[in-house]
């Protein structure tokens, strides 16, 4: 009833219809210069923090830099080999332990789900429940990885301060990133591939392996890629499981420091901010090629299944 | 009848295989035995001895077994135990090479590398793996001599699938192993100090720095600085982040937006200690101009600024996803009724992402709770309440606070007994409370969608 007497007091002669697309026009004008700002902002940000880094970074870094070991202590001398070399072991350490896994459990959770569906409850509830352990782990944050790897494998373990159990720790952080895309790359993969295998007369598994996943490979790669850049950018789980000394793990058992942990001892224990500087540029250095790697690779495997 | 007599070859050569593997494998067992007992002398503990010794020699039994009926799961297994040699021997070869190289203060240089790499490297390598990779170059070149039946086949196929769903329920397992252990360690603070106090304490003095005074362990500074820390980049964080979403999604030329998301994208995957260093480097002094006693340039401020940049991919992202879900059809009738862009992306376009939006904020806000290490380069770290630093309230910004996280990260390498208990129990807060906040989000973007 209100509607409909609003609607006969309506009087549309008395509109005055250049003015009011005048003031709508200002104020798209007004909110989208508005929008733009935002937009500018956040990419000044990035910039700033990115140029700035480079910027007073990169002149601290040269071979020498590079090629010394960091002194330790409080004085800030030295470069940062060992941290290099530390980061290449946790990362090979982390990919080998959390990509196989993984890619299994992607593979069950996308291929075996819908078959135990019909099957027995029991199995269907843990592929149900499953999925939800992946997003309940990919949302705990670090510090509580960290924890964990601490009580679990560097006290009750005896693991003690070690790559082992620092990549055991980085394994857990890392393995929700390659199941989602490793779901998501096997589930891009047309049917008719499965069904032309299986209709070779292979096994289910025998399909998986070598049709699927060869077909998958780019997408489990863009995967992996990401949980390096994981890897190489955390630092708080390696703060509490990976000790931190400066030398040069000798065995997997050893102590060590990354790059991103050594640019936190240097600015939170000696205030070398150069030398903290010169380390940052380097990982964002990294960090760029990784993105562009992903970029490629995600990009190639988006042209194979597009148009087939 | 040549081919059968090449077949005919390869499966008598695979049968010597057989007969030099049962060979190795009652070897490696008396070695096993021996070393056990000490009566020889290994480089490895007894124990590790009795474990990797009677798995090899009972594989390789194994495969001796299987080998002499041509079974191709025997082939499997041996070019497996193979692999692991190789890996073995090649993880702890380089291992070395790299303490020769990097072990000293400085890297020796390059004609040295050289020489280790060649003399070091290549030949005791090539002389450790030869055995294994000769074998895996025999099994190779025999491989039409395997039979593989279908019985086979199917068991394989049945029992990779359990392999599989043991896989698949790791990450459910590690989600149960998180929770028991952290809960567990928590367990002693709450029955010494109990809950109430805990959560209700305003002071946070671990007994253990003190001396004899009774530790106070009140997590209530560190709940209000996580709080604080995280209304200010949200406050500063959103209004950019879901600015950058609508024009990226909406109102943005093609060139703009493939500039734009790579950024983004490189936002999310800068190590967050570069932004701490950033605040600690560049705003801080920046803060610091001013003017008010006690300012230190690191605060809620500082801290607010770089987290309000590290959850800006995370939003930025979501919030674009969920613009982007909105149908056009929606857009199109609304500019069919006459409506402006600006009016068709306030009046329908938020509106129907809305969800989406919130659900982005959500997990924006799950981001700042558990960013760590950037936040304890910023925030100060002082164990008390921040309060404004005078009468203006605006100054309470310039105070200095801990987070919850940040008071793990930094207390839990020296703490014992009760106070390590507690920052467990912190853990458990942050864990359950991040759970609750994940699962909102995931609701609110599953409602999104018809």
């Amino acid at each position: 009833m209100a509607t409909a007497r609003k609607l006969l007091k309506y009087k549309p002669s008395k509109f005055d219809y250049k003015k009011n697309l005048r003031a709508r026009n200002i104020s798209q004008k007004i909110a989208f210069g508005i929008i733009w700002l935002c937009a500018a902002i956040a990419v000044a940000a990035l910039i700033a923090i990115v140029g700035y880094v480079l910027i007073n970074g990169l002149p601290a870094v040269n071979l020498e830099f590079i090629t010394t070991r960091p002194a330790g202590g409080v004085s800030g001398e030295g470069g940062m080999s060992t941290t290099i070399v530390t980061t290449i072991y946790l990362v090979i350490i982390t990919t080998v332990i959390a990509a196989p896994l993984g890619v299994l459990a992607a593979v069950y959770i996308v291929e075996y789900a819908e078959e135990t569906e019909t099957g027995g409850s029991f199995i269907f509830a843990i592929v149900k429940y499953a999925r939800i352990g992946v997003e309940i782990l990919a949302g705990v944050p670090s510090i509580v990885f960290g924890l964990f790897g601490f009580i679990v494998f560097v006290s009750r373990l005896k693991l003690n301060f070690s790559l082992l159990s620092a990549g055991l720790s980085g394994a857990c952080l890392v393995l929700p990133v390659i199941i989602r895309t490793t779901e998501e790359a096997v589930m891009a993969v047309p049917r008719s591939y499965r069904e032309g295998s299986l209709a070779l007369g292979t096994t289910k598994w025998q399909t998986i392996s070598g049709v699927v996943l060869p077909a998958a490979t780019p997408g489990i790669v863009t995967g992996i890629v990401l949980s390096i850049g994981r890897v190489i950018a955390e630092t708080a789980i390696f703060w509490v499981t990976l000790g931190g000394s400066y030398r040069l793990p000798r065995d997997i058992m050893s102590s060590g420091r990354t790059m991103a942990l050594h640019v936190y001892s240097l600015a939170s224990e000696t205030r070398a901010f150069d030398k903290a500087l010169g380390t940052s540029a380097i990982l964002i250095i990294i960090i760029v090629a990784l993105n562009l790697a992903i970029n490629l690779s995600s990009r190639q495997f988006a042209k194979k299944f597009s148009g087939k | 009848m040549k081919m059968i007599k090449t077949i005919d070859f390869k499966r008598k050569t695979i049968r010597a295989l057989s007969i030099i593997s049962s060979i190795v494998s009652i070897t490696m067992l008396v070695i096993t035995i021996l070393g056990y007992f000490q009566r020889i002398t290994l480089p490895f503990s007894p124990i590790l001895i009795l474990i990797i010794g009677s798995l090899f020699s009972i594989l390789i039994a194994l495969s001796a077994v299987g080998l002499w009926t041509y079974k191709n799961w025997a082939r499997s297994i041996i070019f497996s135990l193979a692999i692991l040699v190789i890996l073995y021997f090649f993880i702890t070869t380089i291992f070395k090479f790299a303490v020769i190289v990097f072990g000293g203060k400085e890297v020796t240089p390059i004609p040295i590398i050289l020489r280790t790499f060649f003399n070091f490297f290549i030949v005791k390598l090539s002389y450790k793996i030869a055995i294994p990779f000769i074998l895996i170059l025999i099994f190779r070149y025999q491989e039409e001599g395997f039979i593989e039946n279908q019985a086979q086949r199917n068991f394989f196929d049945n029992s990779i699938r359990y392999v599989l769903l043991l896989a698949a329920s790791s990450s459910l397992f590690i989600v149960a192993l998180i929770f028991i252990f952290t809960f567990s360690e928590s367990t002693l603070a709450i029955e010494e100090i109990g809950l109430e106090e805990m959560l209700t304490g305003t002071i946070w003095r671990p007994g253990s720095i003190i001396g004899n005074d009774t530790a106070q362990l009140g997590m209530v500074p560190m709940i209000i600085g996580s709080i604080y820390s995280t209304i200010g980049a949200v406050v500063i964080g959103v209004p950019l982040s879901v600015g950058t979403a609508i024009l990226l999604a909406e109102i943005a030329p093609q060139i703009v937006r493939d500039i734009f998301r790579p950024l983004i994208e490189l936002l999310a995957g800068i190590p967050s200690v570069i932004y701490g260093l950033f605040g600690m480097i560049v705003l801080a002094p920046l803060i610091r101009n001013f003017e008010v006693s006690g300012n230190s340039g690191f605060g809620l401020l500082n801290a607010s600024i770089v987290l309000a940049i590290m959850i800006l991919p995370t939003i930025t992202n979501i919030t674009e996803d969920a613009l982007n879900a909105v149908p056009d059809a929606y857009r199109k009738a609304s500019y069919g009724l006459g409506a402006t862009k600006w009016q068709t992306i306030r009046t329908v376009v938020l509106p129907a992402a809305r969800s989406g939006i919130i659900a982005a904020i959500i997990l924006g806000i799950g981001r700042a709770l558990g960013e760590t290490m950037a936040l304890i380069m910023v925030i100060g770290n002082s164990i008390a309440i921040p309060t404004p630093l005078n009468e203006n309230p605006f100054t309470l910004l310039l105070a200095t606070a801990r987070t919850l996280t940040g008071n793990i990260a930094v207390e839990i390498n020296y703490a014992a007994g009760a106070h390590r208990s507690a920052l467990f129990f912190t853990g458990v807060l942050l864990f359950l409370l991040l759970l609750i906040i994940n699962r909102v989000a995931h609701y609110m973007m599953r409602e999104r969608k018809p």
